[in-house]
């Protein structure tokens, strides 16, 4: 008791720095032990879950496993399957019991087609999981959206085509990628006309995405790219820009040359690269003609094109490159000069004292 | 007027000290508060990201893995092999061999069966000149994989002569010995690839301890905690300082730092100022800053990104005198590298760099060690000559003390709440009795590590630059 | 009737394993299933299977290294069948590189699976 009385009085008197550390000394001891107690409940509750969702993902499993293989022909869904069907509805009452179902019918999903496929699709719908992913769509939350498009997505559900494409605009950008990977999943390249009214960026990310979701499809017949080269939107320019690669669009020729003259570098240089891709030869001459005013890049695009599209005629203009400052100018040029006339180009090693160029020139006779 | 004026100075230095603990308190609060938001922000961001379809896409961006290697032939073919095996379509694996004495390079050749082979380099960074050459292998299993023979030049010279090698658009600069996760590169290219309204010039990871870890044939099985108190000491350290620190200054964009042992960056850039420097010891942190006062000065919008993912695992010193010596070499690498930007310092055309960063990194990173000694010895005088005053003393230590194992325990929830990394039974309450003892164990220690890096960096420039060229890298 | 043929099989994905097991045992084959290449080398080099079926991308070793060691290492001819993810064209390139005998691309179906492994193990 005397101590108490004793720790107040001194705490009462003393100057007021000293209280206002102790009081802050105070609240952080005041917040320390229930800090320590969270975090061991913490660390139990994770171990707990950790140990809870392996062994449901093992029970889900082999109940999917089952249930796959107790179909038979006569029926649709055999009674074995029903069986099966009714344990899991009841399951998923539980949104953490239903996360992991879901997952666990993915993981078997992506790996299969054909029949199995279908009757996990099936399934999806059985179980009515698809129910709880359409009522995510008109959430408020931006994640919740967007997990819900995902999920219709991956279960390949067109029929929430309507619900979805209402988010094109959408102001997160998670929530516009999945809109995108929605469509092109589902509806292949007619899934593309949302680049039509596309006014957002498009990022390298989602392109990668897109194409590689492309590239996946049976269907290879690509629609139209010459509208999207002609975009206000210059991500959607790049894009297609690499569609046309891609996809070897050399109808869209004249398109791709016109945007040797646009205003953004970075379409002028991918543009370059293409065309280089395709064996445009008409791109070579133009490029030829303006060299000089275009950037550092281009120059070195260009090089690189001629290294693929050289002709005779165009001997004269390489050697007057073979000097330049930039390296991977010099080595095209001399890779060109090369093929050539091997007599000029073997000339070179005594013309020169330069060791660099001479170690350039070296390497490209032996290689 | 003797008596009075004392007496004011005296006054003044205590309310100096004090402004000084108060303002790293809460700045420290308030980066505690700024990752919060950002973790969330990032955590939920990433449950979007689907990188199986990145990582098999032959479109995805080129990036080349640079590491450099000194006498590592005891584990170097088991470095290599982990470095082979990311999941990533478009990337290559240069290994600088600078210059090692041992067979590091004929283990090399025997286990990949490496052949010399021409190479045309673009020495656009002088570095020192190669020794066997370049060498690739003959098994189509490993055509990922470069071996760069050269003479011996420093950890930066090795990066350097990599960063002329390497033909992709980015590079990851790792230490050798570290470990990366398959999933690494994904991750790291991601911000690159995805942030349209800026250039991000360089991306850092996350370091993790791999002390007492399983690691079996260069790949992750099984995280352990470690026994010792230094380790553990240092793994609290880098969970405050990874998930606290760089987080919130990942969301200011206002990283100074990206960790030597794995980072990436876009290489036009790196090449364009120079590549790293093989004058100082701090080359990670002196190239960040180098690049983004590059980027400040073009007034170009651009972003340092990190990445707080789990995804880089290093050996840390498991004992004092080599912690002390890497710490060492970190103050000093500090100093050099903020003397040497000292016009970005206060700087208001440097904008955010300027003004908060390299503000923050003077006077809690290089300046804290000091002020801190410096408080030391003055309260030693005033002991010397009787004149402490008790209550105030013992008043502020245990807030300081407090406040230390506050935050201490706000970044073992965080570690709980995203990675959760430590999962045994048992684990938690050496993790709670780590951030009691911390401020006991490692504390002292860096302190003095710090105050030989300033002593070593300003009185003993001999030993500076013989450390530097003895060792090609040191561990950490 | 002679024993059942052997089939090693390699998968990390548990589920997926378990699939083209009660697949490939229904049709008569014996399977012995590993979760990544390593236990997939450990189980060929142990019972020397007569087919071998593995996924690409698996953790701690991969399948070309699976292959690498089955035809460098063991120098044996036994016929393996790798999966691939799309987009890997690559890597199934080098597969062939080493000497794996066909490849079948994910998603992938059971029985298409069946049919190339009884053309292989008549």
């Amino acid at each position: 008791m005397n101590t108490n009385y004793y720790l107040i009085d001194y705490f009462n008197e003393s100057p007021s720095i000293i209280q206002v550390a102790w009081s802050i000394s105070g609240v952080f001891f005041v917040i320390i032990t229930p800090l320590i107690l969270y975090l061991k409940f913490l660390r139990g509750h994770l171990r707990k879950k950790e140990r809870v969702t392996a062994e449901f993902e093992n029970d889900f499993e082999s109940s999917l496993i089952n249930y796959l293989y107790s179909g038979n022909e006569e029926e649709e869904i055999s009674s074995e399957q029903k069986v099966i069907i009714n344990q899991l509805k009841e399951c998923i009452k539980d949104p953490f019991r239903r996360k992991i179902l879901i997952a666990v019918l993915l993981k078997l999903k992506n790996e299969v087609s054909g029949e199995i496929a279908e009757a996990i699709q099936k399934l999806y719908f059985h179980t009515g999981l698809v129910n709880f992913a359409l009522s995510r769509l008109k959430h408020k939350k931006w994640y919740v959206i967007a997990k819900g498009i995902r999920e219709l997505k991956q279960f390949h559900v067109k029929e929430a085509h309507d619900e979805v494409i209402v988010h094109i605009n959408h102001p997160r950008r998670e929530v516009r990628k999945e809109m995108q990977l929605y469509m092109v999943n589902l509806f292949y390249f007619d899934g593309l006309d949302f680049l039509d009214v596309l006014e957002t960026q498009l990022s390298e990310w989602d392109q990668i995405q897109l194409l590689e979701v492309l590239q996946r499809l049976e269907n290879q017949n690509i629609s139209n790219i010459k509208s999207w080269l002609n975009s206000s939107n210059d991500s959607v320019i790049i894009f297609a820009l690499k569609l046309a690669k891609i996809y070897n669009q050399f109808e869209a020729k004249d398109e791709l040359i016109n945007l040797l003259y646009h205003i953004n570098k970075k379409i002028r240089l991918e543009a370059i690269h293409v065309l280089s891709y395709l064996n445009v030869l008409e791109a070579k001459d133009i490029l030829k003609n303006n060299i000089e005013g275009r950037s550092l890049e281009e120059q070195i695009a260009f090089f690189k094109l001629m290294e693929d599209l050289y002709e005779q005629t165009d001997e004269s203009f390489v050697m007057k490159y073979i000097h330049h400052e930039i390296f991977e100018i010099k080595v095209s040029t001399l890779k060109i000069l090369k093929v050539l006339n091997r007599e000029r180009f073997n000339l070179l090693k005594f013309e020169s004292s330069e060791s660099n160029f001479l170690r350039i020139v070296n390497f490209i006779e032996n290689n | 007027m003797g008596a009075t004026t004392y007496q004011i100075i005296l006054e003044v230095i205590h309310y100096l000290f004090f402004i000084y603990s108060i303002a790293a308190i809460g700045s420290y609060l308030l980066l505690a508060a700024i990752s919060a938001v950002e973790t969330v922000e990032y955590k939920r961001k990433n449950s979007f990201v689907n990188y199986k379809e990145i990582m098999s896409s032959n479109i995805s961006p080129s990036i080349s893995i640079i590491a450099p290697a000194y006498n590592e032939s005891l584990n170097i073919v088991e470095n290599v092999r982990s470095l082979l095996s990311n999941h990533y379509v478009n990337y290559d694996v240069i290994i600088v061999n600078d210059g090692s004495k041992d067979d590091s390079l004929e283990k090399l050749i025997d286990v990949y069966d490496l052949v010399p082979v021409n190479y045309l380099i673009n020495e656009q960074i002088p570095t020192k000149p190669l020794r066997k050459g370049i060498y690739k292998s003959t098994n189509p299993a490993f055509e990922k994989l470069i071996i760069v023979d050269k003479e011996n030049g420093g950890k930066s010279d090795a990066l350097n002569m990599g960063l002329n090698i390497s033909n992709s658009k980015y590079v990851a600069c790792i230490d050798v010995d570290c470990l990366l996760l398959e999933d690494s590169l994904q991750k790291m290219i991601k911000p690159f690839l995805e942030i349209t309204d800026r250039r991000v010039i360089a991306a850092g990871g996350v370091i993790r301890i791999s002390n007492s870890c399983v690691v079996k044939d260069g790949k992750l099985h099984d995280v352990n905690f470690p026994k010792k108190l230094l380790e553990q000491g240092q793994i609290l350290e880098y969970i405050r300082a990874f998930l606290l620190g760089r987080m919130a200054w990942s969301r200011l964009n206002g990283l100074l730092v990206i960790s030597g042992a794995f980072g990436l960056f876009d290489k036009k850039i790196a090449i364009r100022v120079g590549g790293y420097d093989t004058k100082t010891v701090g080359e990670d942190m002196e190239l960040v800053v180098r690049m983004r006062g590059h980027m400040e000065e073009l007034k170009k919008k651009y972003k340092v990104a990190y990445i707080p993912d789990p995804l880089c695992w290093t050996e840390a010193p498991d004992n004092y005198k080599i912690f002390i010596s890497q710490r060492n070499r970190w103050t000093r690498g500090t100093i050099e590298t903020l003397r040497r930007h000292r016009k970005i310092g206060f700087n208001p055309k440097y904008k955010a760099l300027g003004m908060l960063s390299y503000p923050y990194w003077f006077f809690f990173e290089r300046l804290a060690p000091v002020i801190e000694v410096v408080g030391l010895f003055y309260f030693g005088i005033l002991i010397l000559f009787n004149l402490v005053r008790w209550d105030y003393s013992f008043a502020f230590i245990t807030l300081a003390y407090l406040f230390t194992v506050f935050f201490s325990l706000i970044a073992l929830v965080t570690e709980e709440l995203t990675y959760h990394q430590y999962k045994k039974k048992g684990t938690g309450f050496r993790l709670l009795r780590i951030a009691f003892l911390e401020p006991i164990v490692t504390h002292p220690f860096i302190l003095y590590a710090a105050i030989r890096g300033n002593i070593d960096y300003y009185f003993n420039k001999k030993k500076k630059w013989g450390e530097m060229t003895r060792k090609g890298m040191t561990k950490g | 009737m002679s024993d059942p043929k052997k089939i090693v099989l390699a998968e990390d994905n548990s589920i997926f394993l378990l699939l083209l097991k009660f697949r490939l045992e229904k049709e008569g084959y014996k399977i012995l299933t590993a979760v990544d290449g390593k236990e997939a080398i450990e189980l060929i080099e142990e019972h020397s299977p007569e087919l071998i079926l593995t996924d690409i991308m698996m953790p701690f070793i991969s399948g070309l290294e699976v292959i690498s060691h089955v035809r460098n290492k063991l120098n044996m001819q036994t016929p393996i069948i790798v999966f691939s993810s799309a987009g890997q064209e690559e890597i199934v390139l080098k597969a062939f590189d080493l000497g794996a005998t066909d490849f079948m691309s994910k998603p992938l179906s059971p029985n298409e699976l069946v049919i190339r492994v009884k053309r292989l193990l008549p």
